[in-house]
């Protein structure tokens, strides 16, 4: 596989998952009657709130720690959050947008041709797991950069990152031709 | 290593020599107590303290007890060399007071810094046992959890837990695997927790396992549902030929099996419903019949040149 097939294929960031703080204590109870899209977790202790403006999902919990998921890229998460942020400084709390922190990237990629799984395994062997019997595809991580792809056999794979700088197209050049 | 120091410690020790012959090695006379030189008969040393048995034991019909035993024969390997014992029960009818309890309770803990990992073993020997699991599979299992458990890392977990993906992983080892749903079955964990603990020991121990195969279960799920030799050889060539072929990509290898089993039996005289294979091998039936339906066009490049058909190719069932 040379470089330029790599590049022609589309990788299509799915999902990123970030954190932030709001250096105040939230009121849950006050958020989830006054807010609006929200979801009120009392056995977990927390807050779904939803937006839709970038589609995103909130965790938000007492402490002042807020997950973030939903967002197709890393500026649309910030700007969500920064939103999110702002709506709850509306329902009244002093909120401080600090540590802001990207923590998870999803990426899905499709390949034009079938995988073999077990030969695929085989001929990967550190690097790769594959548990039939749990997970139909192969487990493959890239140490070096955080990563980790699931391989089906129909040619789809899942990429995600745990890294603030992301570089998605690397993994990609690493991988084994059709087999 | 220790032989090493055990042999400088032996070297430093005065040894008793033949005065005439020194470099005689000198012979044991252990009835006698005597060491004597071969060469000129010179008894050297004498009074040696006597390792053999105290008493004799005579080999009786009610022989349970042996004399001359002194401590369990327990696994010094596993036990990390219990040498402890323990007092019995009481035999006799002196040995119980008066409500019928007996007067000596004492049982307290004699190995408290392993009690977790006896535990363990005798669930793991429970498990096993509820599979019918030859020793070798119980041995090695035993060894994996002590090397889990010694590393600490997975400290957090049910001990079951880790003692039934243990046992997954023994049988994967030893060439004959079990189906996660199979150990489920004995063990009182979810698929998913063993799942789980499976993949952190395999890290934690850094060993890796064989993929499993559909020959692998061929043999055990055509027994249970008592098929003839040539039904489960049948079965497993198909299912050979369907994973060679790649008809069946991404598909679990107990579905292909199960999928085969049943194409071989609905071919044969002794035919299996889809609900029976899918109760033996842990699928469900739609399962099944999914991975039926993708080996089905090819059904009659997959059975074997030898096989005998009652029910011919054309005929199979189609779902």
């Amino acid at each position: 596989m040379d470089a330029d097939s790599d590049v022609a294929l589309d990788i299509l960031i799915t999902n990123v998952v970030c954190v932030f703080r709001t250096r105040c204590h939230l009121n849950l109870r006050k958020i989830a009657l006054e807010g609006a899209n929200v979801i009120y977790k009392r056995d977990v202790g927390k807050v779904l709130m939803k937006l839709r403006k970038p589609r995103i999902t909130a965790t938000i919990w007492s402490s002042g720690k807020i997950i973030c998921t939903g967002a197709t890229s890393e500026e649309e998460a910030k700007f969500g959050a920064r939103r999110l942020a702002r709506s709850l400084q509306k329902l009244g709390f002093q909120v401080i947008f600090t540590d802001f922190k990207v923590v998870n990237v999803l990426a899905v990629c499709n390949m034009p041709f079938e995988i073999r799984l077990p030969e695929f395994t085989k001929n990967n062997r550190p690097h790769a797991s594959y548990e039939p019997e749990l997970h139909p595809a192969v487990c493959y991580r890239i140490k070096s950069l955080r990563a980790t792809l699931q391989i089906f056999s129909t040619g789809s794979i899942t990429v995600t990152v745990l890294k603030r700088k992301y570089t998605l197209p690397t993994p990609l050049d690493s991988e084994q031709g059709p087999t | 290593m220790f032989s090493q120091r055990r042999a400088r410690i032996l070297d430093a020790l005065p040894r008793v020599t033949c005065p005439n012959h020194p470099d005689a090695i000198l012979v044991e006379d252990y009835r006698a107590g005597d060491m004597i030189c071969p060469e000129c008969g010179l008894v050297v040393g004498d009074r040696v303290i006597d390792v053999g048995s105290e008493w004799r034991t005579f080999s009786n019909d009610k022989a349970t007890k042996d004399p001359s035993r002194v401590g369990d024969s327990q696994n010094p390997l596993l036990s990390d060399g219990d040498l402890s014992t323990m007092i019995g029960k009481g035999t006799g009818a002196a040995s119980f007071d008066e409500f019928g309890n007996s007067k000596y309770q004492n049982r307290r803990t004699m190995s408290s810094s392993d009690r977790a990992m006896m535990n363990a073993f005798k669930e793991i020997t429970t498990m096993a046992d509820r599979i019918n699991l030859p020793r070798n599979i119980v041995d090695r299992t035993n060894n994996l959890f002590k090397q889990v458990y010694e590393q600490k890392s997975l400290k957090g977990r049910a001990n079951d837990a880790i003692a039934s993906a243990c046992l997954y992983i023994a049988c994967r080892q030893e060439g004959v695997p079990r189906t996660f749903k199979e150990i489920c079955a004995v063990s009182r964990i979810s698929k998913k927790e063993i799942g789980r603990c499976f993949k952190l020991i395999l890290k934690a121990l850094e060993t890796s396992v064989d993929l499993i195969t559909t020959g692998d279960f061929m043999s055990r799920f055509c027994s249970n549902l008592c098929l003839p030799k040539q039904v489960q050889m049948a079965a497993t060539h198909i299912a050979r030929k369907a994973v060679e072929l790649d008809l069946v990509p991404g598909r679990s290898p107990i579905s292909v099996a199960a999928a085969a089993i049943y194409m071989a039996s609905q071919a044969s005289a002794e035919k299996r419903t889809q609900k029976e294979i899918g109760d033996i091998a842990g699928v469900a039936d739609v399962t099944i019949r999914q991975s039926y339906r993708l080996i089905y066009p090819r059904a009659p490049d997959l059975f074997p040149t030898d096989f005998k058909f009652d029910t011919p190719v054309d005929k199979l069932p189609q779902l």
